[in-house]
């Protein structure tokens, strides 16, 4: 499914990153970084149409020759970015969307964790795990 | 981003120009050699016309010529080997480098602020070349020659066979089909002959004439009599000729030089020559003729540039731009155009200006009608000229055929003659004539012709003209047709394989793209450009992709680093080091310090491997640096990499560079902060039994708390020496400096003590670190403190040179550096390494920093031990900057963030100093509370010097005593007296009297304040002498742990230096157990055996009255396995008034003991020794031995500890009421005095114990003692000190608090004023047969306890209204008097005669009356009801 996803904060440094170990990590966290452009771009497009309402789902960010790059932004400016596999067809936006909620709904709880200081990279264990379901499920 | 010099639109001209062969004759050609030109070489400069041509259009519209530009060529130049391209194309772009400084703009993006080169001249150079170099191709015109000029020299002998034989020659090239290359336009070239005379040798006359005959023949339009050369010789220097030639030249004819070595083929060299010659063309527009550009910045000169006829101007401004422009060109070796005056370059410009206008442009505009015509003929054949023609007039517009149309063939060959060829040329003479109108139109027919045939790379190349000229119309502007080019390039590219052609198409659009500020697209187009197949072009694509990111509206920085590194990446691969490493440098200014490390760290790597390849190793070394400071999320195995290529550059960078610098190494982290200092000698461990002071060392933690604590004892010794005022010189010893102590001031270090430095390393890598070699850098300048008053400053001396090599052996006589030797870190340590200084001379030292080797350690060896000195190590150092604390004093202080300085590495090396060593001997670590034990302390001078004035003071005074000052000490050995008891003891039987002694306090108060001076013989210790003391401990009141912290003062024994003293402190830790639990109560005896008539007879101690006492004691120890049992053997008293009398227990229990948690209770008399107002401090000690010996209580242990049992409240009490007793005033105070006076004793009781233990099978005897301080009659007091209470919260009263009411004495102070006593016999017979009533005479005696008068009234009459009274069987009568009022005088004792009547026998309370007394002075007081005596009973027999 996902091959890396990445957490980056407002301040646009990554909070949390994790990619496939069997391929070069180096790659996706310049993909992720690059990404951020495309994110920036968008969103700025979109807030200035509906500033309240809008989508958190980005949408397709990017293709690149192996991967197509998805991005997600909430309300604090967090951004999600999820890289998955071009060949991998059977994913439908859809599917993507739910990817990101269920990554929004696990880092929010890892924001209310009393003990997580805001703006450290993540290291919780349950957040950790819903990333590798995320990597693994489906194929 | 590529800011150009030119337009676009004048670059896109540019790539496309009319191309002229020469086919010049020999001689021709030696004329021209003259100049070390050839005759390409010497048009080229002037290639460029400066004034508007004209032609016709098939329309008969005028057409305007700017700006033309041809290209003339040698007519045998071959298009160049591809490798060859490829090979000119790289030298060129590393060639070309940014300029080093300045130009460089700062873009703003968001957060960022990048620092990007504005220009990217290797770009544009690279893309000259390119396109120059472009071969020309079937499917095109465009560089095809359109004319051919045929040069003869005057000179020859027929000048015009040579012309025939040229002319000739041209023909067989173009149409014998032998020779592949030149590629002509159209059939019928235009040959342009030319007659070129040498003035300097030819006959002019013979040129002319020859020149009439060309122009007979070949028509005037046709020919050119050239005339150059006109100056002699060459060699005139002081003429200041411009050299126009050395631009377009110079380069090439390195570049030759270049490629020759690479071993190219030698035609290499013209190809290189005209490519190079070319590609200024851009440059040559301001420097020669271009006046297109009229803003340009070099105006001026070209107005005063003589090359315009007519224009005369300004003659020497002229020459200084001449100058200047051959400064320019001065790093020639060779000088072009010897032979050629300005006139001659004037002669040249007309000439092609000639050629262009009255034999070029008339050829084009000619063959565009016969082609026009041509096409028009075939009106009716062809249905797309149709649509063409009504295209040119009625501007309709044609559907476009979609690319998936097309078929993946390269198409068909055309015939040269096929119409749709025609109409392809046409439309690049169009193009080239700058008729960009008709140019579209005919693109556009074209490619529709070619579409329909299928022929893709004709269609290609017909839609990327036709998307260039609809960019370049100017007259009817429309849209940029982008998707031609889109085609275009994927045609070219896909189709047919072509890469050249499709990077020029990719080049052309993205350029226009840019100057429409379609920068996305542009990028994506350049982006697509990028392959495999070659790196340069990949890079230089990629480069300009990112730098079209950048210029967006929304600039994408990140996408720009990004591409920037691939970029970078690709020059790597191209060779083009410089290159990858300048963009490697801009995309790190994006990934910089913003956490992306990965990308960070891959950067920085790169970043350091490029410089270290160009010879940068500092750059390098910065890098690599980057990469092992930051938190490396890396992998061991890359950190160790990362290390190794460090240490690598590092080393390499060392052996180049100079040595006297060493360089400054990133590794370990030291923390500056955290570092200490300490002076002195490293703490001796302790000698068998001996133990040492404990002092200060470097491993105790730095505590806050204790330090003040520390400062705090000091300052009381120090206030003591000083009279008891702290010297405002006064600045606390500190042996151990650290961040959180105060370094303001430099701190004193004394000579030939070491000074040693910790520092706090940090191994932040997950690899081991080894450091070999490591000492101390310091920089030393010696005073001499003792000689004057200001002390003349020295020579400084540094390590620093020493340090350089390992290997030197360091110097030590000024002073020694300790060198450690080896110093192992494992992976994300945090050690602490001390390295030692020894000064051998006083001045003042400066720590600058350390000095290491830096290695790798193999882990594979397994332990540190086995480590040998990696091969691979720099030695390097690392400076300690030190900052002080935040200053926070004064208000500037405050609201500017300044920082003190910090001294700590700064130390005054100071001359000697005694120094003192203090051993403990038999030490105990655990004692019971109140627990008796000897010890031995020995003082030894270590120093060279005298020591005196030893002094110690501690925080706990009551727990130790080095005995009084009275009883001198004849110091037995420690190993002598092991079994004797600690206490001073006389040998008696168990008495039930005391025996008394008097002591004055005097006598064993030595110690001021806390403070204690230690007895020295002759009050001087001499250098290594020693001194052996004894010292009693007595344990702690309470349980637990006690630190006791002794501060032992010394002095120079003469005064002088920057020392005034020197302390030594010891810290004992004493773990204390309970023992025993004392309680005392004091009660009042009631009886009064004193009548008033012995009174003055009496003993004083039998005065006025005694109490009882009673002693409670418990064992509270807890520790079964230990102690068996507590005897009490001695109880003995201290007082000024009171003393033990007799022991009035039953006699039978001797020593009494108390087994675990048994409890005995003793009673005593207690008698008044002399009256209170007695002068006479001395107080008595009373003992009273239970067992065989007496202890002497008043003498040195126990009455040391007694007088040290703490601040005693009471007598502090005491003493005020004594105050108000010698002065009485009247009123509530006295009063209140004198009635609690009555209830006061000052009675402390020492209760002495042995406790019998055993110990690893030894039986040991503890001793110990206790006291209590009775304080009040009827009070009980405990030897405890009841733990405090926890302070409660203070409530804040903002109120002030109403005055505290006058002090009144309570009711149970005041019923203590009289005691009262019943005599009376205990049992009375009598008949009551005989009898009826009874009358037993009583006698109540009263006895003033105050000190005052006091007025009593005794009631006597009955009430029964107690209920309890109601069960006393009978009720008897007082008869007489029932109610007295007396007065009684202080102390006085007064008998009452009495007498009860009882009207039956039994048992009756005769304590029923009532006693009231108030104070005879104060009146308003009420009487106050006394304390009801006990129950007296009588018994009444009947007989």
């Amino acid at each position: 499914m996902a091959v890396c996803v990445a957490v980056i904060a407002k301040e646009n440094y990554p909070l949390y990153i994790r990619s496939v170990p069997t391929q070069n990590e180096l790659k996706f966290h310049y993909t992720v970084h690059t990404s951020l452009d495309v994110v920036e771009e968008k969103v700025s497009a979109v807030g200035k149409a509906l500033a309240d309402q809008r989508e958190l789902y980005l949408g397709l960010l990017y293709p690149t020759e192996d991967y197509k790059v998805y991005g997600y932004v909430t309300n604090s400016k967090v951004k999600f970015v999820i890289v998955v596999d071009s060949s991998n067809t059977s994913l439908r936006d859809n599917e993507i969307r739910s990817m990101f909620r269920k990554l929004h709904n696990s880092f929010t709880d890892v924001m209310c964790n009393p003990f997580y200081n805001p703006g450290d990279a993540i290291q919780s264990r349950a957040f950790d795990s819903v990333v590798s379901g995320m990597m693994v499920q489906a194929c | 981003m590529a800011q150009r010099t030119q337009s676009v639109q004048e670059f896109i001209q540019d790539a496309f120009v009319p191309m002229v062969a020469v086919l010049c004759s020999d001689d021709a050609e030696k004329v021209t050699r003259k100049n070390s030109l050839s005759f390409p070489e010497l048009l080229r400069p002037f290639c460029r016309l400066t004034s508007e041509g004209h032609l016709r259009d098939p329309n008969n519209q005028l057409v305007l010529v700017k700006n033309l530009r041809i290209s003339v060529t040698g007519v045998n130049l071959r298009p160049p080997h591809p490798a060859a391209l490829r090979a000119n194309l790289a030298h060129v772009v590393a060639q070309s480098q940014p300029p080093d400084t300045g130009s460089a703009n700062v873009i703003t993006a968001g957060e960022y602020d990048l620092n990007i080169s504005a220009t990217t001249p290797w770009f544009e150079a690279y893309r000259e070349n390119f396109l120059q170099s472009m071969p020309a191709s079937e499917h095109e015109f465009l560089n095809h020659y359109l004319a051919c000029m045929l040069v003869v020299s005057s000179s020859e002998a027929v000048p015009m066979e040579e012309f025939l034989k040229l002319s000739q020659e041209q023909h067989k090239i173009q149409h014998s089909g032998e020779y592949a290359h030149p590629r002509w336009f159209i059939p019928n070239t235009l040959k342009y002959y030319v007659l070129l005379h040498d003035l300097s040798q030819g006959d002019q006359q013979r040129a002319e004439s020859v020149y009439e005959d060309m122009k007979q023949r070949y028509g005037s339009q046709a020919c050119y009599l050239l005339k150059i050369n006109s100056r002699q010789g060459g060699a005139a220097a002081d003429e200041q000729i411009p050299d126009p030639w050395s631009q377009y030249l110079n380069r090439s004819s390195t570049f030759t030089q270049d490629v020759y070595d690479g071993g190219v083929s030698a035609d290499l060299n013209s190809m290189g020559n005209d490519i190079n010659s070319d590609m200024d063309a851009t440059d040559s527009t301001k420097d020669t003729v271009s006046n297109n550009l009229a803003d340009h910045p070099l105006q001026l000169d070209q107005a005063a540039e003589p090359t315009f006829p007519g224009d005369a101007g300004e003659p020497a401004g002229n020459a200084e731009v001449e100058r200047l422009q051959k400064g320019g060109a001065s790093t020639l070796n060779t000088l072009h155009g010897a032979w050629l005056t300005l006139n001659d370059h004037d002669r040249i410009r007309q000439f092609v200006q000639e050629f262009t206008f009255r034999g070029l442009l008339p050829h084009i505009e000619k063959n565009i009608r016969q082609l026009n015509d041509q096409l028009l003929s075939r009106k009716g054949l062809s249905r797309s000229l149709f649509s063409a023609t009504k295209k040119w007039f009625g501007g309709g517009k044609v559907p476009e055929k979609s690319i998936n149309e097309l078929k993946n063939t390269a198409g068909l060959l055309y015939p040269p003659e096929a119409p749709e060829l025609q109409i392809r040329k046409m439309a690049d003479l169009c193009f080239l004539v700058q008729h960009y109108e008709l140019a579209y139109s005919c693109y556009h027919t074209a490619k529709k012709d070619f579409l329909s045939d299928q022929a893709m790379m004709y269609a290609a190349g017909s839609l990327e003209m036709a998307a260039v000229s609809a960019f370049l119309q100017t007259a009817a502007p429309r849209p940029y047709p982008a998707h031609y080019m889109d085609t275009a390039i994927q045609t070219y590219r896909d189709v047919c394989r072509n890469m050249l052609l499709a990077e020029r198409c990719a080049l052309l659009s993205s350029e226009v793209l840019k100057s429409q500020a379609k920068y996305s697209e542009a990028a994506t187009l350049l982006i697509k450009m990028t392959s495999e197949d070659s790196d340069l072009r990949s890079a230089l694509l990629l480069e300009q992709a990112a730098h079209c990111f950048i210029n967006m509206r929304n600039p994408m920085v990140r996408k720009f680093a990004f591409h920037m590194i691939l970029s970078g990446h690709r020059y790597s691969k191209a060779g083009q080091r410089q290159h990858a490493l300048r963009c490697y440098c801009q995309a790190l200014q994006v990934y910089r310090g913003k956490g992306w490390s990965l990308a960070e760290d891959h950067i920085n790597f790169t970043i350091g491997r490029q410089s270290f390849t160009l010879r940068q190793p500092g750059s390098a070394a910065a890098a690599f640096r980057h990469i092992l400071v930051n938190d490396s999320q890396q992998s061991p195995v890359q950190q160790a990499a990362f290390l190794r290529e460090y240490l690598y550059v590092y080393k390499s960078s060392g052996e180049s560079g100079s040595e006297s610098v060493l360089p400054q190494l990133p590794l370990p982290y030291l923390n500056s902060a955290r570092m200490r200092v300490f002076f002195g000698h490293e703490r001796r461990p302790a000698e068998g039994e001996k133990q040492a002071a404990t002092h200060v060392t470097l491993d105790q933690e730095c505590d806050a708390d204790l330090s003040r604590l520390w400062v705090r004892l000091e300052e009381q010794v120090v206030a003591l020496v000083n009279r008891g005022v702290v010297p405002t010189s006064f600045q606390p010893t500190q042996a151990c400096l650290s961040h959180t102590t105060d370094n303001l001031r430099f701190p004193l270090a004394v000579v030939e003590e070491p000074i040693t430095v910790e520092l706090s390393l940090r191994n932040p890598l997950k690899v081991p670190l080894l450091l070999t070699h490591m000492s101390l850098l310091w920089k030393f300048t010696a005073k001499d403190f003792s000689q004057s008053q200001s002390p003349v400053a020295g020579e400084s001396v540094s390590n620093e040179k020493e340090a350089l090599d390992p290997k030197v052996v360091p110097k030590n006589d000024i002073i020694a550096t300790e060198v450690i030797p080896q110093f192992f870190m494992s992976p994300e340590e945090t050690k602490v390494a001390r390295l030692k200084l020894l000064p051998h001379q006083t001045g003042e030292l400066r720590v600058l920093g350390v000095v290491y080797n830096l290695g790798t350690a193999d882990m594979t060896n397994g332990s540190a031990e086995g480590l040998q000195a990696a091969d691979l190590w720099v030695r390097g150092r690392q400076d300690v900057e030190l900052q002080g604390a935040r200053l926070n004093q004064t208000k500037e202080d405050k609201t500017s963030v300044k920082y003190g300085p910090d001294h700590r590495l700064d130390p005054i090396i100071t001359p000697p100093m005694p120094l003192l060593e203090v051993f403990f001997l038999r030490f105990p670590t655990a004692l019971l509370c109140s627990e008796l034990r000897k010890a031995w302390v020995e003082f030894v001078n270590v120093s060279a010097v005298p020591l005196s004035g030893l002094r110690v003071v501690s925080t706990h005074p009551n727990f130790f005593t080095l005995g009084g000052s009275g009883s001198a000490h004849t110091p037995l050995s420690p190993s002598s007296s092991e079994h004797c008891s600690a206490y001073k003891t006389v040998a008696a039987p168990p008495s039930t009297v005391a025996k008394v002694t008097r002591v004055s306090e005097a006598e064993f108060r030595a110690d001021v304040a806390g403070v204690m001076e230690v007895p020295l013989p002759g009050g001087v210790l001499g250098p290594g002498e020693a001194l052996q003391l004894p010292m009693w401990l007595r344990g702690p009141d309470s349980e637990g742990v006690h630190e006791i912290h002794f501060l032992f003062y010394y002095e120079h024994a003469q005064k002088n230096g920057k020392l005034s003293h020197r302390v030594l402190r010891h810290t004992a830790v004493i773990c204390a157990s309970r023992s025993l639990c004392v309680r005392a109560t004091a009660c009042c005896s009631n009886t009064v055996h004193v009548s008033p008539t012995r009174r003055q007879t009496s003993r004083p101690d039998e005065q006025s009255g005694s109490m009882l006492l009673f002693v409670d004691v418990e064992n509270i120890n807890t520790n079964e396995a230990g102690v068996r049992e507590f005897h009490i053997v001695q109880v003995s008293s201290s007082s000024r008034i009171w003393r033990l009398h007799t022991c009035i227990n039953p006699t039978g229990d001797k020593d009494s003991k108390l087994a675990n948690r048994e409890r005995g209770k003793l009673c005593f008399r207690v008698s008044r020794s002399r009256s209170q107002d007695d002068a006479d401090e001395k107080l008595v000690f009373a003992d009273l031995n239970l067992g065989n010996e007496q202890i002497v209580s008043s003498s040195t242990p126990c009455a040391d500890f007694f007088f040290r049992r703490g601040p005693a409240p009471v007598q502090a009490k005491l003493g005020v009421t004594l105050g108000q007793e010698v002065a009485p005033v009247g009123g509530a105070d006295s009063s209140l005095g004198i009635i609690r006076k009555c209830s006061e004793i000052e009675l402390d009781i020492i209760v002495l114990w042995k406790a019998y233990m055993v110990e690893d099978n030894k039986q040991l005897i503890l001793e110990g003692q206790l006291h209590v301080a009775l304080q009040r009659i009827g009070k009980e007091a405990c030897s405890f000190t009841q733990r405090e209470e926890n302070q409660e919260m203070v409530l804040l009263k903002f109120k002030p608090e109403p005055p505290p009411p006058l002090a009144r004495p309570s009711l149970e102070q005041l019923s203590h004023l009289i005691k009262t006593c019943l005599q009376y016999p205990e049992t009375y017979q009598h008949q009551f047969l005989q009898k009826s009533i009874c009358m037993v005479p009583v006698t109540l005696m009263l006895s003033n306890c105050s000190m005052a008068q006091v007025d009593v009234i005794i009631d006597l009459r009955h009430k029964s209204t107690s209920p309890d009274s109601l069960e006393v069987s009978g009720v008897f009568v007082w008869l007489g008097q029932t109610q007295y009022k007396l007065q009684l005088a202080a102390q006085e004792v007064r008998r009452v005669c009495l007498r009860a009547c009882f009207t039956r026998p039994g048992v009756y309370n005769l304590g029923v009356l009532r006693v009231f007394a108030k104070l005879a002075q104060a009146s308003s007081l009420c009487e106050t009801s006394q304390q009801n005596a006990l129950p007296s009973l009588i018994i009444i027999n009947s007989a």
